[in-house]
């Protein structure tokens, strides 16, 4: 809903954003100028002589009435000094001199003194012009009349109808300016000032979506905090700015779990999400997420992970192992001493430039072989773009581009995905992973194999789309040949030419586990979200204990 | 997260022009689109009245203008128009004088008084949202409600009961309409306050608050047009929309 009213905030804004800006210059014009200034009457006076009507007629009722037919009004007043009736008829509107009975005209001299009547500035008269047309300056005067021009410092000009002697308007310069103020402000460019055509009414919607969409986001803002100047950072932000070894997959969103800290003395108290990720030993032992927590004085608190540290790594080998994934072997540049624990993960730091700003995105990645060799492999899913408006992965891409000899800086190791090896533990050990989930398992089984000690049976069921995306699959089925592993490849899609199992990784590991003691295995599982879900209902369902099990999370 | 993002310095201070000015954008938005979304002649009440042009009626027994001018020798202006009276069009000469108007019967040239009946009945009959009487007919001498113009008292107010409330006001001298209100008109009336924020009057649109907002919603506006140009030249959402998995 938010991302939603981001995305119309920045669009409606991109629509309207100039005409927003005219109307507030527009709006300024107006507020500087004030109602009189625009009015064009700055040197406009009205007749409030009252003068008396003059009685020498030629011409009076009823004799008006046989002029005209249908007549609905009468009326006689004074225009200059000379007496005029004004009669509306069917027909329209006559205006007639009422001393001669003749139909009224207004010569140049006489709109010249008519004009003069009705101004009140310094200026005399500089010209007379006759117009046939009106005027494009007063909006529905298209009558014959004259332009009376005054030299004065607005350049003043009076407007005289020809047919009933009436000054129409003052024109100066001022109104020119406020004339164009009014054209942007409602979007009418005809001259007329009517602001209900359609092309205002969209300006409206649209401005409407965009300040509400605002409104709202600002609510958002104010209610999560944003604004208060004293917020602190929380330690995950704390640790991030000051380059610290510490682990985030959702970005502080409090659902992958990897930013534990323990804090020492005064601990605060479990927020849900730390009751979600955190066992209640962990809680009690003082770990807590530290997205969730905000830095602050009275606090004691160490990265849980202490082995972890900033490290440089050269690419000495991009190959792609799958359609989607690919395969990246680095080896440490600046630490000859760099360890790790198999089922462990290093944290990325991957530059990048949206726009003009440097941000560095943190991505994990879990090693994808035991420890013991030199090299540091890893496999990395390209991310599509989930749909055509937005990139793929940058995070990815990035990796997946890298060319041998190119480096990168790295954190950790971090993470607690690791083998379960409790005294005298003889379960059976058995994995679950789909796709990407690849590496960590891995890690897990050639640690397992190479254990001297143990001597644990391997169950290692892997889900993938098709044939092409099974990960290392000649690699398993040739230990699997050695029976030094059960090895149970599924593939979801259908496929005429495979022969193993179809369908769901966790449908076929219920299948087998169904048939054993719930009690004498230790489960491990990786993979994308959605199966890593339904694998824990799934062990949940058939009452594996939850200390037999391990998850890694992608974190999302 | 590790650098900090450029951008973000702008959007501090678009949030806090947004809080201090923004929320007088939102009411230019809501108030503008009032006034453009309800077209001018319906706020004016237009729609209220029918346009009556009565032809004069008895014609030949209507005196001559110089019979007006004889018995009102300072008017400055006389018109012959009709007059809804005692169920029918009259015609009547509307006499000036003064700056001030009054009605006479245009064959006896009597004065004509209008009583509160009388101007009753010229509202019904040119109100034009169906037949239906007036629900209330007041005599306004003073305090004048904020819709009228003080300028128009004493004034007849004749109310409607219908969907807009709608009230008609009459000069007593001439019985002309001077001025149609309704609930559009007062909601256009509030908008318009609102608008130009002069709370008071509702007609002052040079104060230095309304002008310090303006300017002040034009630095809001910058602030957020170079947002825009941040997130359009970005070629991706910001970091935290991101999240890929760990493998």
């Amino acid at each position: 809903m938010m991302r939603f009213l981001q995305w119309l905030h920045r669009w409606t804004s991109l629509i309207i954003i100039i005409q927003v800006l005219l109307w507030i210059i527009s709006g300024f014009y107006f507020s500087l100028s004030g109602h009189h200034e625009m009015s064009g009457h700055q040197y406009h006076q009205m007749d409030h002589s009252h003068a008396p009507l003059a009685s020498s007629r030629a011409l009076d009722w009823p004799q008006i009435a046989n002029q005209f037919s249908g007549i609905s009004g009468v009326d006689l007043r004074t225009v200059g000094e000379v007496p005029q009736y004004v009669v509306t008829h069917d027909d329209g509107v006559s205006y007639l001199n009422a001393t001669t009975g003749e139909l009224w005209s207004t010569s140049e001299a006489m709109a010249a003194s008519l004009a003069l009547a009705t101004y009140s500035g310094p200026g005399a008269i500089e010209s007379v012009t006759p117009l046939t047309e009106g005027s494009s300056e007063v909006n529905g005067w298209r009558e014959p009349g004259y332009r009376v021009d005054i030299r004065d410092d607005l350049n003043t000009r009076i407007y005289v109808d020809a047919a009933s002697g009436t000054v129409i308007e003052h024109r100066n310069t001022p109104w020119l300016l406020a004339d164009w103020a009014f054209k942007l402000h409602f979007m009418d460019y005809s001259g007329e000032r009517n602001f209900n055509h359609l092309l205002i009414v969209s300006a409206g919607v649209v401005t409407l979506w965009f300040t509400l969409s605002g409104l709202i986001l600002l609510g958002r803002n104010l209610a999560r905090g944003d604004m208060n100047p004293r917020r602190k950072q929380t330690y995950l932000e704390f640790y991030q700015a000051q380059q610290q070894p510490i682990a985030s997959a959702c970005g502080g969103g409090g659902t992958c779990g990897l930013c534990k800290v323990r804090f020492r003395g005064l601990v605060p108290s479990p927020t849900k999400n730390d009751r979600a990720m955190l066992t209640e030993s962990d809680l009690n032992d003082g770990l807590r997420l530290s997205c969730q927590h905000r830095v602050s004085k009275g606090h004691e608190v160490d990265i849980a992970a202490t082995d972890a540290r900033q490290i440089k790594l050269k690419l000495v080998h991009n190959r792609v192992l799958t359609p989607s994934i690919h395969e990246l072997t680095f080896l440490p540049q600046t630490e000859s001493d760099f360890n790790y624990q198999a089922g462990q993960f290093m944290q990325f730091l991957i530059p990048c430039r949206t726009g003009n700003d440097a941000v560095v995105l943190h991505r994990n990645y879990s090693f994808a072989t035991a420890p013991g060799q030199p090299e540091l492999t890893f496999t990395v899913r390209k991310m599509p773009a989930p749909n055509t408006s937005c990139e793929p992965g940058l995070g990815s891409t990035y990796l997946c581009s890298m060319k041998t000899g190119d480096t990168i800086d790295a954190i950790g190791p971090m993470g607690d995905f690791l083998l379960n090896n409790e005294a005298a533990n003889e379960r059976r050990q058995v994995f679950i992973g789909g796709g990407a989930g690849i590496a960590p398992l891995r890690a897990l089984i050639q640690a397992e194999l190479e254990s001297a000690q143990s001597n644990r049976s391997i169950q290692f069921f892997y889900g993938a789309r098709n044939k092409s995306e099974l990960c290392y699959y000649d690699d398993f089925m040739a230990l699997q040949s050695e029976e030094r592993l059960q090895y149970h490849p599924v593939l979801s899609e259908q496929d005429d030419h495979w022969r193993g199992l179809s369908g769901f990784v966790h449908e076929i590991a219920q299948a087998w586990i169904q048939t054993q003691d719930v009690q004498s295995l230790d489960v491990y599982v990786c993979g994308p979200p959605a199966m890593l879900a339904a694998t824990q209902s799934m062990l949940r369902a058939i009452g594996v204990p939850q200390e037999h099990i391990r998850y890694d999370d992608f974190g999302i | 997260m590790a650098v900090k993002i450029a951008s973000s310095r702008w959007r501090v201070w678009h949030r806090w022009l947004a809080l201090i000015v923004g929320l007088q954008m939102v009411v230019w938005s809501i108030s503008g689109a009032y006034m453009v979304f309800f077209k001018l002649p319906f706020i004016h009440g237009d729609h209220l009245v029918h346009q009556h042009d009565a032809v004069i009626q008895h014609a030949n027994h209507v005196a001559p203008f110089n019979d007006v001018l004889k018995a009102y020798p300072e008017a400055s202006q006389i018109q012959l128009t009709s007059q809804w009276l005692n169920h029918q069009w009259q015609p009547v000469y509307r006499i000036s004088h003064h700056g001030m108007a009054e009605i006479v019967d245009a064959q006896s040239l009597a004065v004509v008084e209008l009583s509160q009946s009388d101007v009753q009945a010229i509202a019904e009959k040119i109100y034009a949202l169906g037949e239906q009487p007036a629900s209330q007919v007041q005599w306004l001498t003073e305090n004048p409600p904020s819709e009228l113009n003080p300028d128009h008292l004493p004034v007849w107010r004749v109310d409607f009961d219908d969907f807009g409330s709608t009230s008609l006001y009459f000069s007593p001298s001439t019985g002309e309409l001077v001025t149609k209100r309704h609930t559009f008109w007062r909601g256009f009336d509030i908008m318009w306050m609102l608008h130009i924020m002069d709370y008071e009057e509702r007609v002052d649109i040079e104060s230095w608050l309304l002008r310090g907002f303006i300017i002040a919603n034009f630095i809001f506006l910058i602030t957020g047009a170079v947002l825009l140009v941040y997130t359009l030249r970005k070629p991706k959402p910001s970091l935290k929309t991101t999240t890929e998995g760990s493998a």
